[in-house]
C-alpha cells in the first residue's frame, strides 16, 4: 500500500495568499510556483502505463478576495476535501497504480480578465493536467473559452447559466442544473399547494428577476411553467432589477399594485436583504414569497430578524438535510469531520466538482485529456446531488440536470425541505400565516 | 395619484441618501480641484466602523456619527498631509491624484478584506424594518432619518460656508489661493481642514449608508460613481447645486419605472450626465464656487 504523500507545495501556493504579510506571501508563491512549473508532469501519452506521471496536477482559479470571496472560500473547502480524501486513498487510480493528485489553486479576485489568463497560465505555464471550474456564471463563461480553445476537460460546480453550455463546447461540463430548474421546483411545490386548496386557481405571479443571465434563467422557468399550466397561472408582473440597487420602492410599488398572490424573486444576497428591508417597510406580505436561491441563510436571518424572514421559500442545488445514508452522509460525516459544521451547497458542489473528474481519470484508466473528456461526456455515477446520479447529458449542452431542493424557512429559525417529496421532511407552509387579511 | 404621491415621496427620501454620499466629493473638489478617489473607500470605512461599533460595543449607529465624523475626518488629516499636499496642484496634478488615491482606495479595501472578510454584513438594529406612515404610505423610518440629517447637513454646511471666518476662507481659496496666500489666509491649513471635512461627510455617509444595505469591502464603488453624477451634475463645488441635482436624478430615477423597464432606471442618472455635460457643461448650477 502506497502511502500518501506531502501535502503539495503547488496546492499550497494560494492558500498562503489570503493570510500573513503579503510581500512575503507574494515572494513564496513565485518561489512554489516556479517549483511547480519544473515538476509538473508533462503530458503523457495516455496509454502506456510506463508514461504515466508521477503526479497528476488538477488546476483551478477560484474568486478568493474580490466579491465572490466567501463563496470561493467554501468552494476552496470542498475541492480541499475532495483532494484530500483522494490522497488518502494513494491517489488516483490510473494504469493499475495509485497516482498522487495535486490542486494548483488560484485566486481570480472575481474578475473574468483575472480568471481568464490565469486559467492560461495554468494550462500552459503550468501545464496542469486538467481544470476544475471558478464560481459564479460571469466568471465560468469567461473561463470557458479558454479551456475549450486548449481543449482540455472543464469541469464546474459553478456556472448554472444555460448560456454557458449552448455554446457548442466539448470540454466543459457542469453540474450546477440550469436556473430555469430552480424555478420550475417552486413552482411545483407551489401547484401541490393549489391543488390541494390551500391557493387561488388562478393565483396571480409577480415575477421579478436581476437583470443577469442566472435571473433570466429564472424568469423563463416561472414563465414556461405558467404558460404549461393554463388557467392555473397569471403572470402579471415581469421585471427586472439592475444588481446592488440603492431603492426598490417603485418595484415594490408595481409589486404591490399587481395584487399578487406569489411573489418570486431571483436576486443575489446584498439585494434580498435590500428589498425584503424594503418590502417589510411597506408592509407587504404575499401569499408565497421566495427570493429563488437565497432565502435561508443565517447572514439575512441576522441582518433582517428572524420574523422577516419566516415561510420565505428557496431552492438550492443541495441541502445538508440530504445525508442521511449513503455518498451524502459520507460527505457530511467527513465535512463536519474536517470543519466542524454543516456544508452547505458550495461546498457540496465544489466536492462532488472534483470528484467527478477523479472518477472520469479512473474510469479513463489515462491522464490523456481526450480519453477524460470523452468518460465524462459518457458518465454517469452515484452523486451526492438530488436525484442520486450525476451525468452530463449532451442534449443539454453538457449540464446536468438534478432536481433541486425547495426549502422554506420556519419561525424555528429550521429551513426543512419541503420539494421534491421523496427527500421532503416537512409539507411547507402556504398560505403564510403571518399575512394580516 | 397615489402611487405618483408614494413615488414622490420614495424620490425625496432618495434623494436625501444620494446628497448625504456626494457632499463630501463636491467639497473636496471644490477648493483643492482633486477629485478624491478614495470617497468610495472612505464610504466603506464608515459602513465597517458603524457595524464593528454596533457588534462589538452595541453602539447605536446614529449614535456612532460623531465618531465616525472624527475616525474620518484624522483620516482625511493624515491622508492629505502624508500624500496629497506633495501632489503638483490644478491640471497638472489631475492624473497623479487620481492614481495617489485611487492606490488608498485599493489599500483600504484590501485591509477590509483581511480583518473582515469578503462576507456580506448588515447593520440591524430595532428599527431597521419600522415604518412612518406619511400622507397614507409607508416610509422607512431609516431613510427618514437619513434623509433629516442630509438636509440638516446642508444647512450646516451652508452656514459653515457663509457665516464663519473658516468658511469664508474656504471659498476665498477655492476662488484664488494666490490671493489668499497675499492676504495672509494658511491656505495649506484650509486644505487640510477641506480634505478632512470632506473625508468625514464620506465616512458619515458610509455609516449611514450601512444601516440601509448591505456591504462588503467592495462597497463604495457603485456610490462613488453615483456620487460624482451628482456632483457634475449639481455643478463642481456647488453645496446646493450637489443637494438639488441629488433631488433631480432621484426623481428621475423613480419616475422612470413608469416608462422604462426597472433595470434601465439605473443608467437614466448616466444619461443626464451626458445631456448636462454637452447642453450645459458646467453644471446645472454653473460655475458657482461654494455655496
Amino acid at each position: 500500500m502506497m502511502r500518501g504523500p506531502k501535502p503539495s507545495l503547488c496546492s499550497e501556493v494560494t492558500m498562503q495568499r489570503r493570510s500573513g504579510s503579503f510581500p512575503l506571501a507574494l515572494a513564496a508563491s513565485l518561489l512554489a510556483a516556479a517549483a511547480c512549473k519544473q515538476s509538473t508532469p508533462e503530458k503523457s501519452s495516455a496509454t502506456a502505463a510506463a508514461s504515466l506521471p508521477d503526479k497528476i496536477v488538477i488546476g483551478a482559479t477560484l474568486p478568493l478576495t474580490g466579491a465572490e470571496a466567501r463563496i470561493g472560500g467554501f468552494y476552496k473547502e470542498g475541492y480541499e476535501l475532495a483532494f484530500e480524501e483522494a490522497m488518502k486513498a494513494g491517489g488516483i487510480l490510473v494504469g493499475g497504480k495509485r497516482i498522487p493528485v495535486t490542486l494548483q489553486l488560484l485566486d481570480d479576485t472575481t474578475t473574468q480578465a483575472t480568471a481568464v489568463s490565469l486559467a492560461d497560465r495554468l494550462i500552459n505555464v503550468d501545464k496542469v493536467n486538467f481544470l476544475l471550474g471558478t464560481y459564479s456564471t460571469a466568471l465560468v463563461q469567461a473561463q470557458s473559452s479558454a479551456a475549450e480553445q486548449n481543449r482540455i476537460p472543464y469541469v464546474n460546480g459553478g456556472g448554472a447559466a444555460t448560456a454557458i453550455y449552448q455554446q457548442g463546447y466539448k470540454w466543459i461540463f457542469g453540474l450546477l442544473a440550469p436556473v430555469e430548474l430552480l424555478a420550475d421546483a417552486i413552482m411545483r411545490w407551489l401547484d401541490i399547494q393549489q391543488k390541494s386548496g390551500k391557493l387561488p386557481k388562478p393565483s396571480i405571479v409577480a415575477v421579478v428577476w436581476e437583470n443577469t443571465s442566472h435571473g433570466k434563467d429564472f424568469r423563463n422557468g416561472v414563465s414556461e411553467f405558467a404558460k404549461s399550466h393554463p388557467g392555473d397561472y397569471q403572470v402579471v408582473l415581469d421585471e427586472a432589477f439592475e444588481l446592488n440597487a440603492k431603492d426598490f420602492s417603485a418595484l415594490i410599488n408595481a409589486v404591490k399594485a399587481a395584487k399578487a398572490d406569489v411573489l418570486l424573486v431571483d436576486a443575489h444576497l446584498p439585494d434580498y436583504i435590500t428589498m425584503q428591508r424594503q418590502y417589510v417597510t411597506e408592509g407587504m406580505c404575499n401569499k408565497v414569497l421566495s427570493y429563488g436561491a437565497r432565502g435561508s441563510e443565517k447572514q439575512a436571518a441576522d441582518a433582517l430578524g428572524q420574523k422577516n424572514v419566516n415561510y420565505v421559500l428557496s431552492a438550492v442545488w443541495w441541502n445538508s438535510q440530504l445525508g442521511s445514508k449513503g455518498l451524502n452522509k459520507h460527505f457530511v460525516d467527513i465535512f463536519r469531520a474536517k470543519y466542524n459544521r454543516q456544508p452547505e451547497w458550495y461546498q457540496a458542489l465544489g466536492y462532488e466538482t472534483a470528484r467527478s473528474l477523479f472518477t472520469a481519470i479512473e474510469q479513463a484508466d489515462s491522464v490523456d485529456r481526450e480519453a477524460v473528456r470523452a468518460k465524462l461526456a459518457s458518465m454517469e455515477i452515484e452523486s451526492i446531488l438530488p436525484g442520486g446520479k450525476l451525468r452530463f447529458p449532451a442534449e443539454k449542452g453538457q449540464q446536468a440536470h438534478n432536481p433541486f431542493v425547495v426549502q422554506q424557512n420556519m419561525p424555528d429559525g429550521s429551513a426543512p425541505i419541503v420539494y421534491p417529496p421523496d427527500v421532503a421532511n416537512a409539507a411547507g407552509v402556504a398560505p403564510r400565516p403571518d399575512c394580516k387579511g | 395619484m397615489a402611487r405618483g404621491l408614494e413615488l414622490l415621496l420614495s424620490a425625496v427620501l432618495l434623494a436625501g441618501l444620494y446628497a448625504m454620499m456626494a457632499y463630501g466629493l463636491g467639497l473636496i473638489y471644490g477648493v483643492l480641484r482633486i477629485v478624491n478617489l478614495n470617497h468610495g473607500g472612505m464610504i466603506m470605512v464608515g459602513a465597517y466602523l458603524g457595524w464593528y461599533l454596533h457588534e462589538r460595543a452595541g453602539i447605536d449607529p446614529y449614535l456612532s456619527l460623531p465618531i465616525a465624523a472624527v475616525v474620518g475626518f484624522a483620516t482625511g488629516v493624515v491622508i492629505y498631509g502624508g500624500l496629497v499636499r506633495y501632489l503638483p496642484r490644478g491640471p497638472a496634478g489631475g492624473v497623479q491624484s487620481l492614481l495617489l488615491l485611487f492606490g488608498v482606495w485599493l489599500v483600504l479595501r484590501n485591509v477590509a478584506y483581511l480583518q473582515f472578510t469578503g462576507n456580506d454584513q448588515a447593520i440591524r438594529t430595532d428599527y431597521s424594518t419600522k415604518a412612518v406612515v406619511v400622507l397614507g404610505s409607508a416610509l422607512s423610518l431609516n431613510r427618514l432619518i437619513v434623509f433629516a440629517l442630509a438636509a440638516l447637513l446642508l444647512v450646516a454646511l451652508d452656514l459653515l460656508l457663509t457665516r464663519t471666518y473658516l468658511g469664508k476662507a474656504i471659498r476665498a481659496v477655492a476662488q484664488n489661493a494666490d490671493s489668499c496666500r497675499v492676504a495672509g489666509i494658511d491656505v495649506e491649513r484650509i486644505y487640510t481642514f477641506t480634505f478632512g471635512f470632506g473625508t468625514a461627510l464620506a465616512t458619515m455617509a458610509g455609516l449611514l449608508l450601512g444601516t440601509l444595505f448591505p456591504f462588503n469591502p467592495t462597497f463604495g464603488a457603485g456610490e462613488l460613481l453615483k456620487s460624482f453624477v451628482i456632483v457634475v451634475l449639481g455643478g463642481l463645488g456647488s453645496v446646493l447645486g450637489t443637494a438639488v441635482a441629488a433631488l433631480i436624478l432621484a426623481i428621475v430615477e423613480v419616475f422612470a419605472i413608469l416608462l422604462l423597464p426597472a433595470y434601465l432606471t439605473g443608467a437614466v442618472g448616466f444619461v443626464l450626465l451626458v445631456l448636462v455635460l454637452i447642453f450645459r457643461p458646467g453644471g446645472l448650477f454653473g460655475q458657482r464656487v461654494l455655496g
